[in-house]
């Protein structure tokens, strides 16, 4: 199943603490229940079910002197292929400013049309 | 007109997993795109660094004797790596001597996040480009191959200024096709929302 599927079948609750764990870039598991102003038990489960479909990484960690959670987004697997155009990686890639009509990015274009 | 075949860093890999140096992010390693990917960073220089990643820390003269390279080429490749945040340092001093050590510990862990943005970037790049395609009518001379748009052409009295040889309008359907299907895939794969 793809990511986009799993996503789709989560319920309201788990969706928005993904989005909430995603928007930080990771928060703690006794911030997150409050943030999403639920009980903390609910919390709980809602970031079970994130980890259990490989959405977030949970690791324990000591936050103000407590014991809990540490929740991030998991590294997502992408299809890096999509950065080639038959054998040319992306132009873009070393480069600071994104200029659409460069030629290194004609080339790999006329190699995406051309090159299959 | 293609690229050159790119150098083939398994066999080199695989030397280095034999002798006694430990290389972490082996799974990473084999991806052809990351192997490129680096290259493109490095250079074909600084890839014999960046394909052996060590476990742990290391200093920049124990690679250049590990790697039988000139210091300079693996500190040059060393800066790259930092500047994309693949490697990080720390510097120490011996108390004997009073130099400074630099301990570097490499970060592939941040690869797939940097290439995850390098999908975002190439995704604006086609969106941008698709849209003057759509919108520009274009001439070719068949002999030079430069691509004029309607209005060039027309100021040229539709002849190549290099060759006078006569402008023919040219089809860029194909070109077009291609970059939608990859920025449909683009968006697929980043799960990015078409608005609008």
């Amino acid at each position: 199943m793809s990511v986009s599927e799993i996503e789709a079948e989560l319920s309201d609750d788990e969706r928005a603490g993904l989005e909430l764990i995603r928007e930080t870039g990771g928060i703690h598991q006794s911030d997150f229940w409050k943030e999403l102003d639920v009980s903390s038990r609910k919390g709980s489960r809602i970031a079970e079910a994130l980890v259990t479909s490989d959405l977030i990484k949970r690791e324990s960690a000591v936050y103000k002197g407590h014991t809990t959670y540490y929740l991030e987004p998991a590294t997502r697997d992408l299809n890096f292929e999509l950065l080639m155009a038959g054998d040319m990686l992306s132009p873009f890639i070393g480069e600071e400013d994104i200029d659409a009509q460069s030629d290194a990015f004609s080339q790999w274009l006329m190699n995406l049309a051309y090159s299959r | 007109m293609s690229a050159a075949a790119p150098v083939s860093y398994s066999v080199l890999l695989n030397c280095l997993t034999d002798e006694d140096t430990t290389m972490a992010f082996e799974d990473l390693l084999n991806d052809p795109v990351i192997q490129k990917y680096l290259h493109e960073l490095v250079g074909p220089t600084g890839m014999p660094v960046a394909a052996a990643p060590p476990d742990g820390e290391v200093t920049d003269e124990e690679l250049a004797e590990q790697l039988d390279l000139e210091l300079n080429a693996v500190r040059r490749a060393l800066f790259i790596l930092y500047e994309n945040d693949l490697a990080s340092y720390r510097r120490v001093r011996d108390e004997d001597s009073g130099w400074l050590t630099y301990l570097w510990t490499f970060h592939y862990e941040n690869i797939p996040e940097n290439l995850e943005s390098e999908m975002y970037r190439l995704l604006d790049a086609l969106e941008n480009r698709e849209e003057y395609e759509e919108i520009n009518e274009f001439y070719l001379c068949d002999v030079c191959s430069i691509r004029f748009e309607f209005g060039e052409a027309m100021d040229f009295g539709f002849q190549c200024p290099e060759c006078g040889s006569p402008l023919e309008s040219m089809d860029n359907s194909m070109l077009v096709d291609a970059m939608q299907s990859r920025i449909d895939e683009l968006r697929d794969e980043l799960n990015v929302d078409v608005t609008g």
